[in-house]
């Protein structure tokens, strides 16, 4: 039964024609976070005096993942603030070492003397022990619990991106090698569904996938409610109207979000504000290595920008990586080049990973919001699952910090934690601390139930 | 069916004739009920001082009274029993008034009774409620989501049950919930070439696909037995039938006893039993066999178990003799690794499993003296028949005999797990674990090799489920796709192989990877390569193999994907149809149909994408998650304003109200044969479900709300520091012990007076522990059936702990709470909530001061207010003294003083404990614990409240209990062939 609904009542039919209208032309255009606003949460923009307060934009959780270590010869950072001096392969982060946190000597005490790898990896962000065998079983990592407590607020909760495919089989350690693909687990047995096709990252946050599909399947609910309506008596209708309205209710949410996102756009065209465009990705996997990560880094920064989500992981390569950098001049895959981390060969391979890192930062600086930018209200995490591939020793990983989460990280700083005691220095505590920050407040988190100091 | 039409008839021409009440009862109420409640009851009971909830200046016209007479029933209640107007108020009616208001009463019920006998009553539509989505969702997809766990709690309705429309409301809120539950099951969803399945997990990543797959393979082998130790001895089990007065039972018997493969068993009595030349390892085994007792005592079976072990060992390690050693095929610059080559390896392993391969004699290899147990035979001529022949002619037969016993007894019936298989056999010892693992490094793999198995122990229904399973694997988790993603990437990492460039355009990520052209083109590429660098016939051999079955894999894989698609379509509908619990009509098909087109094309979904929204859509339907009773399509619209329901709505109201869940192939079948109606059929349907697990979602839902304890199972009232022994075990132990005592009763069909005064009652060990149970010979879990629990104060529902630590308040006993629990939800009663200003009794029974608890209430009851509702309640409270605040036995209270269980009952008798107690409700309350169940379950039944229309079957449910001895099946066949439950009215 297609009733006829005024305009104003927004709801509009048919659905067949908005969503096509929806799928758009494959170039989203994206806003400003306070112009574009979550359409399953709130509605009410919000007023001229909360956009002042810089502690009032979101804030938001990166995590980049490089497999098999770094050279550590070349991966150091001494001074402070715009004194700070950077080893070879951080080099890239010269221009944002204001921003940026240089950490040493923190680590996962589940990841050491269990095996490497696998073993090494697939705990990274939830400090779990994890189980040898068929049978999967690790813990929630901490950007899947950031991802729970926003996604009420948020189009998609968060984005879990990679630049190699995940692989499962049995490592010679006898961890599966799924350990080696997945840093994001959604609880103790399935990592979350890692995309890696940039094409499909992009749909998943411009054609807000979910919500749509969602909307589909309201759209034929309601036709269903009305056909049994009319085989219901008088006072059944009443009941079953109870339940159409609920779901007109969150249709009506839906479209009021559209219309206030319309609304927004041409406002901010108005204003002669620049309007960022990313083109959709191609269909299929990018030929090259520095095509693929660029592209992922652009979707995180501008799903980040448009607070289409505000998580994200980006595994750059997995653990046991087969990637080849002709490129760099490098013959060996990655994680044979990794077996002798101090060579040239690898310095310059830690080196370029430092760079994608560095452009992702780049990218958010240059975006602003409010009397900073974007990465000002971000923190992006670089981590590896070791300190050395020669060794495979990860008794410290490398860790980078950059951006401050709207003044509530300190930043420009050295921290070195090595040589403290295992208890003061545990990578849990610092996501503990980062969680924090973010209003997460947990008692625990993987083996940690203490803050890590000095943070 | 006559009996029910007739029924039918009635209510409709009474409720045609809609009057008024009789003209007596229209002047009485004038000219003689108005004046008394004016004179008597107004004072309190008026719209200002509505005390007790109840405004009777309301009332201002007989059809007034009629319509709400269910507060009236109160009024009426409390006159019969002289409570009101109280003693103290300022005048009081004289008997003879009260008795003519009374009468007046009882003529306006009986006569509003007659009237509306039978109407069906206003039976709202409603959404499932919690429990009732969860049960029907476990149903409907055979796996125990629960989905509702984020649910709010459902409210319950007037009639204290939530299972109605009264309460069981929608909001926006909640949509949003039911999309989320929905998506989960969808999550759960795993599409096989033959239909629709679901897992008890998530199924959106590899590794999940892939647990889901191998785990039921894995089952499936761990189900089967393999010892041939238990097979031999089966075997002199059967030999020796007649001895054990199994004369009559078969081979076949006792295979399945112990569930052994009777295909196999049947295999070894041949072999055991065929004739053989006196040499080899056959012979040996079967000399072994024949030296097995010759009796069957208790010694003997013992013996005869030990001496089958000792044959198995001597097997074993004689068909681990003949296993031949495969070395690892090899070819130049190729990886031992490598893919072709480890699956050619383990194909060999495969392919010796049922055969003698001429190069090892087992002789050779094991030390016969040790493996022959001393306790058997004379050594030498075992080894005798176990040593090679020097003449040519016995060299024949003995190898022979090795043939035939490597065919019969596989070194491995299976293989369920594999290491490495091209490295070292004893380094990889430590890789356990690798379920159906191909045996490859670093990369994924499956690999099946039960050959003997399907040959030897599997009839055919095993076989094929077997390879359905294997089958099911592949196309699930597209196994054999990310095998050679990985042959790939290894051979360009781990092998240096592929790392010509010519190998370049060959990307594991590259879409078109498996296609037919890229696999032959790679085939080529790399036969021409492994060539150049020498590899052997043997080796070019098992890489093209390994391509050739690669592709044919795929391309198998491919179109069966697209065979399965409407294969999935149409078990979408039949998943439809069973969630709506009814045939799909033409257009119902239809709309699902093109809803999927409709994802396909517009919103460019997948089909497996497209597939998981529509059963998304299908459990966000009112189709499926309300239950709207429809009316028979077939019946003309009359005016009539009650018509029966149709078949497959009274198949869900007797599901829902038996079961909480929807209906079972049993009912819909006879649903669809328009045979559910015919009241035989109905009896002997409930009598069915009666018997059926599912019944616990009637003791649960049902009792659950009637006795208040439904959500006890998440109790926290208790201190557990002073109360340790309060576990999560003991409190869902608790909660249990009524929900098997129900469903003893009910399926025993035992008079309903049990839960009353039974003297038996149902403990696990736990809480057999807490009710103090001496030396309970009670297995940890397991429940039992507690025959004298008068000896331990306990039996029926009374002084079970559930209730009485349910109504305690922590750290203390609440006679008060236990008093009303029992007078109201027990013998329904209907007593007033308390007034807001009602004193505050210490939490603690240690702080009670000089007072007891008792005293202390006494004291309470001195106020003439407060003694109309505590003189009914607290009596029935105070017998429970001797139980503790979780229900324990106590001599003492919390304050160190002597319990006191004495008390003086409404009709002036006393008496002492559970005991006085099971008297005084045996000789003065029965009847009115009989019509209090009789009137919450048909309540629950109707899910609604009690009419005075229900008057007629209420008067019929306690006939057939009192003449058919208070079995619980009366009522509940009485409810199922009622007027109201079998009709419904059209508004």
């Amino acid at each position: 039964m297609r009733t006829s609904v005024t305009p104003s009542q927004n709801v509009t039919r048919p659905s067949v024609s908005r969503r096509i209208f929806l799928r758009g032309s494959g170039v989203a255009m994206t806003l400003p976070w306070l112009e574009s606003l979550p359409v399953w949460g709130t509605e009410a923009p919000r007023s001229i005096a909360d956009e002042q307060a810089s502690s009032d934009y979101p804030r938001r959780f990166a995590a980049l993942f490089m497999g098999c270590g770094i050279n550590r010869d070349h991966w150091w950072a001494k001074g402070s603030g715009s004194e700070m001096e950077l080893g070879k392969s951080l080099q890239p982060l010269e221009a944002l070492k204001t921003k940026l946190n240089f950490i040493t000597g923190l680590f996962n005490v589940h990841a050491t003397d269990v095996g490497i790898h696998p073993g090494q990896t697939g705990n990274i962000l939830s400090g779990a022990s994890l189980k040898k065998g068929s049978e999967l079983r690790g813990d929630i990592s901490m950007d899947q619990v950031l991802a729970n407590h926003f996604q009420e607020q948020t189009v998609v909760p968060s984005m879990v991106l990679g630049c190699e495919q995940p692989v499962t089989g049995y490592h010679e350690t006898n961890f599966s090698m799924a350990y080696s693909s997945h840093i994001s687990w959604q609880n103790a047995t399935s990592p979350v569904p890692m995309e890696v096709y940039p094409s499909l990252a992009f749909d998943a946050l411009f054609e807000n996938r979910g919500s749509r599909r969602n909307e589909s399947i309201l759209d034929r609910v309601r036709d269903d409610a009305s056909s049994l309506s009319r085989r219901a008596s008088a006072s059944d209708k009443a009941k079953l109207d109870e339940y159409l309205n609920s779901v007109r209710e969150i249709e009506k949410r839906a479209a009021a979000m559209r219309a206030v996102q319309q609304k927004a756009g041409q406002r901010a065209q108005a204003k002669g504000q620049p309007l960022s465009m990313m083109k959709r990705p191609d269909d299929g996997l990018p030929e090259d290595i520095r095509q693929h990560m660029q592209l992922m880094c652009d979707i995180v920064a501008i799903g980040f920008q448009t607070d289409k989500t505000r998580v994200a992981t980006l595994l750059l390569n997995r653990d046991l990586s087969g990637l080849f950098y002709p490129f760099l001049d490098v013959k060996s895959t990655h994680h044979s080049a990794s077996h002798d981390d101090l060579s040239d060969e690898y310095e310059r391979i830690s080196r370029y990973y430092c760079s994608q890192y560095a452009y992702l930062a780049t990218k958010l600086d240059a975006m602003p919001e409010g009397d900073g930018s974007v990465l000002d209200h971000s923190c992006l995490l670089f981590i590896s699952s070791m300190w050395s591939g020669n060794a495979h020793d990860s008794s410290k990983v490398p860790v980078l910090l950059t951006g401050g989460l709207g003044g509530r990280i300190e930043t420009g700083r050295v921290l070195d934690y090595v040589g403290k005691a295992d208890e003061d220095r545990k990578l849990c505590s610092m996501y503990l601390s980062l969680m924090d920050r973010m209003d997460v407040k947990l008692d625990r988190f993987g083996d940690a139930q203490s803050r890590l100091a000095g943070l | 069916m006559r009996r029910v039409a007739l029924a039918l008839f009635t209510v409709s021409l009474l409720l045609g004739l809609r009057s008024s009440a009789s003209e007596t009862d229209q002047s009485t109420f004038e000219k003689t009920v108005k004046p008394f409640l004016q004179a008597y009851c107004v004072d309190c009971h008026s719209s200002e001082t509505a005390e007790g909830d109840l405004n009777l200046a309301s009332y201002t016209e007989l059809d007034l009274v009629v319509a709400d007479f269910r507060r009236w029933n109160v009024v009426l209640q409390r006159l019969q029993a002289d409570d009101m107007p109280p003693e103290e108020a300022e005048s009081r009616p004289s008997d003879e008034q009260r008795e003519s208001i009374i009468r007046w009463l009882q003529s306006v019920r009986a006569s509003e009774a007659k009237r509306t006998s039978g109407d069906p009553g206003p039976v709202l539509a409603h959404r499932l409620s919690n429990t009732q989505y969860d049960n029907t969702i476990g149903e409907l997809t055979r796996v125990d989501l629960r989905p509702t766990a984020e649910f709010p709690i459902d409210p319950a309705n007037e009639a204290g049950f939530d299972n109605s429309g009264e309460s069981l409301t929608m909001s926006p809120a909640l949509v949003k919930k039911y999309l989320d539950a929905a998506r989960k099951v969808s999550s759960h969803l795993v599409l096989t070439p033959t239909g629709l399945d679901f897992s008890p997990h998530p199924v959106m990543t590899d590794t999940d696909r892939d647990k889901y797959c191998v785990n039921r393979i894995i089952d499936f082998y761990s189900r089967q037995r393999t010892d041939y130790a238990d097979y031999f001895y089966a075997v002199w089990l059967f030999k020796h039938r007649t001895d054990l007065d199994r004369a009559a039972a078969t081979l076949d018997d006792f295979a399945n006893d112990v569930h052994l493969s009777p295909r196999y068993l049947a295999i070894v009595l041949q072999t055991l039993d065929e004739p053989t030349s006196d040499i080899g390892p056959i012979a040996a085994i079967q000399t072994l066999w024949q030296e097995l007792p010759s009796g069957v005592s208790e010694d003997e079976r013992d013996t005869a178990r030990r001496h089958c072990e000792h044959i198995d060992d001597l097997l074993v390690a004689l068909r681990e003799s003949l296993v031949p050693d495969v070395k690892n095929l090899t070819a130049p610059q190729v990886h031992n690794g490598s893919q072709p080559l480890v699956l050619w390896k383990n194909q060999q392993f495969a392919a010796n499993r049922m055969r003698y391969a001429s190069d090892a004699l087992p002789i050779d290899k094991i030390d016969l003296s040790s493996a022959i147990p001393d306790s058997l035979s004379d050594h030498e001529s075992l080894v005798a028949k176990l040593s090679v022949p020097e003449q040519p002619e016995a060299e024949k037969a003995y190898v022979s005999s090795l043939q035939r016993f490597c065919e019969v007894f596989p070194d491995a019936f299976f293989i369920s797990e594999r290491a490495r298989v091209y490295l070292d056999k004893e380094s990889e010892k430590k890789l356990a674990g690798r379920y159906l693992s191909a045996g490859f490094h670093s990369q994924m793999g499956y690999f099946r090799d039960d050959q003997p198995l399907c040959e030897l122990m599997l009839d055919e229904s095993q076989n094929a489920e077997l390879d359905r399973l294997w089958f099911e694997l592949d196309f699930v988790t597209s196994a054999p796709m990310r095998q050679y993603a990985g042959f790939i990437w290894f051979d360009r990492t781990d092998s240096a192989f592929m790392r010509d460039p010519e190998f370049d355009r060959f990307r594991a990520e590259d879409k078109d990877c498996t296609s037919e052209t890229k696999v032959r083109e790679l085939s080529d590429a790399y036969t021409a390569k492994a060539k150049r660098a020498g590899a052997s016939d043997k080796a070019l051999s098992a890489i093209g193999d390994y391509f050739e079955s690669m592709s044919a894999t795929f391309r198998r894989l491919e179109a069966l994907h697209i065979d399965s698609q409407p294969v999935h379509l149409q078990a979408l509908l039949q998943f439809a149809e069973r969630a709506y619990r009814r045939p799909l009509a033409d257009h119902d098909r239809e709309q699902l149909v093109a809803f999927y087109h409709e994802l396909r094309k517009v919103d460019g979904l997948s089909h497996e994408d497209a597939i998981r929204d529509c059963v998304v859509s299908v459990l966000m339907s009112p189709y499926f998650c309300y239950r709207v009773d429809l009316a028979s399509r077939n019946e003309t619209r009359s005016s009539a304003k009650i018509e029966p329901l149709d078949d497959f709505s009274l198949a869900s109201r007797l599901s829902y109200f038996l079961w909480s869940t929807m209906p079972d192939q049993e009912l819909w079948d006879l649903a669809a044969a328009g045979k559910l109606h015919d009241p035989d059929v109905l009896v002997q349907q409930t009598r069915r479900m009666l018997q059926d697990d599912r019944v616990r979602g009637l003791a649960i839902d049902f009792m659950g709300n009637w006795l208040d304890f439904r959500r006890f199972e998440q109790h926290n009232g208790v201190e557990r520091e002073r109360f340790p022994q309060f576990t999560n075990e003991l409190r869902q132990a608790m909660f249990d012990e009524p929900i098997r005592f129900f469903i003893d009763i009910a399926q025993r069909d035992a008079p309903v007076l049990d839960f009353l005064d039974a003297e038996y009652t149902f403990v696990n060990s736990v809480l057999a522990k807490h009710y103090g149970v001496p030396d309970a010979a009670v297995e940890r879990e397991s429940w039992v059936r507690l025959d004298d629990a008068a000896a331990v104060e306990r039996g029926g529902l009374l002084p079970m702990a559930v209730f009485l630590t349910n109504n305690s308040p922590g750290l203390r006993t609440s006679p008060v709470k236990r008093g009303n629990w029992l007078v109201k939800r027990m013998l329904g009663e209907h007593i007033p909530a308390p007034p807001p200003s009602v004193p505050e009794l210490p939490s603690d029974e240690a702080k009670l001061g000089d007072l007891t608890l008792r005293e202390t209430l006494q004291r309470h009851r001195e106020e003439k207010t407060c003694a109309a509702c505590h003189d009914r309640i607290d009596a029935f409270g105070l017998v429970f003294e001797g139980y503790g605040p979780v229900g324990e036995l106590r001599q003492v209270d919390l304050g160190g003083r002597d319990i006191d269980s004495e008390a003086e009952f409404p009709n002036g008798t006393s008496g002492q404990g559970l005991v006085g107690l099971k008297h005084y409700l045996k000789t003065s309350r029965q009847n009115d614990f009989v019509d209090n169940l009789s009137r919450q379950l048909l309540a629950y039944a109707l899910t609604r409240s009690i009419q005075l229309s229900d008057d007629d079957v209420l008067a019929k449910m306690k006939l057939n209990l009192t003449n058919e001895n208070f079995r619980f099946g009366s009522i509940v066949e009485t409810i199922v062939t009622s007027p109201q439950f079998l009709n419904r009215r059209v508004e």
